[in-house]
């Protein structure tokens, strides 16, 4: 059977000046249904180049990319958009919520693009805050929120629309500690209760030990570790 | 793609100093646009409408100025025995000014029994009966009535020449709404003007069936033996003519109304441009979350579009209200080019504005929607 994220011998370069730069080379992972993965390796590694892949924000060079069944790396730049609305939950490292919109329209915003009703959009919106309770601040504006609070915006917006795959791009890096345990333990839940599943880049060890894989990017190339328990 | 209306307008207004700033100027170049528009639209309305009329103006040959055409009256009485003339109406022109002006006051002594019938008026006030029956009566145009602050039964004057406003009326035609019509002999007999039996001009009205051509040669042919030579027109081709320096100037003005749209084009352009530079983050955050190009392309336009068109809405808007109140009319050579408010001139600065703001928003429409996804959110 077929596993939910097939990634086949990919390369991504670019040029940067007179040289190449190759973060990824020939990698390849499998990635199930309901797994949590964490992504680790040095700056530079192609670990965010990976995920970003996933994602369907950028192309690789060579290989492919097929996930829950659709190969996303042959799509058309519009497709793909359309899928991505669809298929892909994105948790970036400093939020990026959009500062003019309440968090209960940043939340929406995923499901403006969908075939939804407003009252179907509520309703879901309702329970994303719940998820990260959060349903006091539907009408703070990012500015008005703290960067934990914001973060659980940011998580909420990417579970809404109940996507095939969450990935999320250091989703602590910008935290303190007590807030960075709490959002480990949302995508934990996330994981766990609602069987979503994560690809999750990271820097940081213990942020990694929540996930149940834990990859590392060394030199463009892949390597499975064995699972560290969390301390 | 009303979906997203409330994210292009709150972005619109997240910079409110640069949307209120750009709509400002906007507003300003469509106000401009469209009072050079009005005088365009006037001057053609002046000659549309006229060349449509089979009414023949009668001037004394080798004159321009109203001033200096002096025909007799008597003129008009053997016109009348030509065929296909109805009416032959001699007119006495009296004007403060002769020159191009914004201001000018153009009166016509006409026989009080023949106004009338020679002219589409209606009165808003005052009576007919107390212009027939008052010599020095006159009847005011409501739009110099307005501009000057000319009352009912108020006595005024200009130059040597002292009337009594008996009504104030409103034309079909919109440049006689500048005019004060007056009788004939009061105006002839005026102090200063001693110009008794002789008058401006005669306005001929034609039979349906008449060769408006071949009756003007006919005219001019009875006296050009006489004491005084005629040159007879169509009343187009006379007002066309009398105004033909005017055309010239407004056909150069034209292009201070192009240059107001380029530089709304190039006013929202730059804002455009500004908005899409200061959100390529958050335009590849949209982009992340799911937005084709083509919706972010969409949006830059919507907002593009929206600040030309509120603009053009302010400026037209506040440009069709003073042309309504001012009232202004550019005269020469006792003619007037009315300015006035249309629906013509509203669609087409509305037009002109949503257009604008249209192609303005394409180029950094199109930037937006090509961004590399990836470059973009780095570049934060």
């Amino acid at each position: 059977m077929m596993s939910l994220v097939e990634i086949e011998a990919v390369t991504k370069s670019f040029a940067k000046g007179d040289q190449t730069i190759t973060p990824l080379k020939e990698a390849s992972l499998s990635i199930e249904r309901g797994d949590f993965v964490s992504l680790m390796g040095a700056s530079g590694s192609g670990k965010s180049t990976l995920l970003n892949l996933v994602a369907g924000i950028d192309r690789p060079t060579a290989g492919r990319i097929v996930v829950d069944g659709e190969e996303i790396t042959r799509l058309s730049r519009t497709k793909l958009a359309r899928w991505r609305a669809a298929s892909v939950g994105y948790i970036f490292q400093m939020h990026n919520l959009i500062p003019v919109l309440t968090a209960y329209e940043n939340i929406e915003l995923p499901l403006l693009l969908l075939p939804m009703s407003r009252s179907d959009r509520q309703r879901r919106v309702d329970i994303a805050m719940q998820a990260v309770n959060l349903t006091d601040r539907a009408d703070h504006y990012p500015r008005q929120l703290s960067g934990g609070q914001e973060q659980r915006v940011g998580i909420a917006r990417a579970i809404v629309a109940n996507p095939t795959i969450v990935v999320a791009d250091e989703p602590t890096g910008d935290l303190d500690a007590e807030t960075t345990e709490q959002v480990l333990e949302l995508l934990r839940r996330l994981n766990t209760e609602l069987g979503m599943t994560l690809l999750m880049v990271t820097h940081d060890p213990n942020a990694a030990a929540i996930a149940g894989r834990q990859l590392r990017l060394d030199k463009g190339k892949l390597n499975e570790q064995a699972k560290t328990q969390k301390e | 793609m009303s979906r997203f209306a409330p994210y292009v307008l709150k972005s619109l207004w997240r910079h409110r100093v640069r949307t209120l700033l750009t709509v400002s100027g906007t507003a300003v170049a469509l106000f401009v646009f469209s009072f050079v528009e009005a005088v365009q639209e006037g001057l053609n309305r002046l000659t549309r409408e006229q060349l449509g009329d089979r009414s023949l103006i009668v001037f004394q040959a080798n004159r321009f100025c109203p001033s200096t055409s002096k025909l007799p009256e008597d003129y008009s009485r053997r016109i009348m025995k030509l065929p296909g003339v109805k009416e032959a109406v001699p007119i006495k022109v009296y004007m403060n000014n002769c020159r191009a002006s914004l201001d000018v006051v153009v009166f016509n002594g006409l026989p009080a029994d023949k106004l009338r019938t020679v002219r589409d008026l209606t009165l808003t006030q005052g009576d007919w009966a107390r212009f027939e029956k008052q010599q020095d009566a006159a009847v005011v145009g409501q739009a110099v009535a307005q501009r000057r602050g000319i009352q009912l039964g108020q006595k005024f004057s200009i130059g040597m020449l002292t009337v009594t406003v008996a009504g104030i009326f409103q034309s079909t035609v919109p440049a006689e709404d500048n005019m004060i019509f007056t009788h004939l002999d009061f105006l002839q007999r005026t102090k200063g003007l001693s110009s008794v039996g002789t008058v401006t001009q005669l306005e001929v009205k034609l039979a349906e069936s008449a060769d408006v051509k071949a009756t003007g040669e006919a005219i001019d042919d009875m006296f050009r033996s006489g004491p005084i030579g005629t040159n007879t027109r169509p009343k187009g081709v006379f007002q066309a003519n009398a105004v033909g320096d005017l055309v010239e100037l407004v056909g150069f003005i034209r292009y201070l109304g192009y240059a107001c749209i380029a530089l709304v084009l190039a006013l929202v352009s730059t804002t455009t441009i500004m908005g899409v530079q200061d959100r390529v983050q958050e335009h590849a955050v949209l982009q992340t979350l799911g937005c084709t190009g083509y919706r972010i392309f969409s949006m830059v336009l919507s907002e593009s579009a929206i600040l030309s068109t509120i603009g053009g809405l302010l400026g037209v808007g506040v440009a069709l209200v003073m042309l309504q109140v001012s009232g202004m009319a550019l005269g020469t050579e006792g003619v007037l080019i009315a300015f006035r408010p249309s629906i013509a001139l509203a669609t087409q600065g509305l037009a002109v504005s949503v257009v604008v703001g249209l192609l303005a928003g394409v180029v950094p429409a199109w930037q937006a929607a090509r961004a590399d996804i990836v470059s973009a959110l780095r570049a934060a």
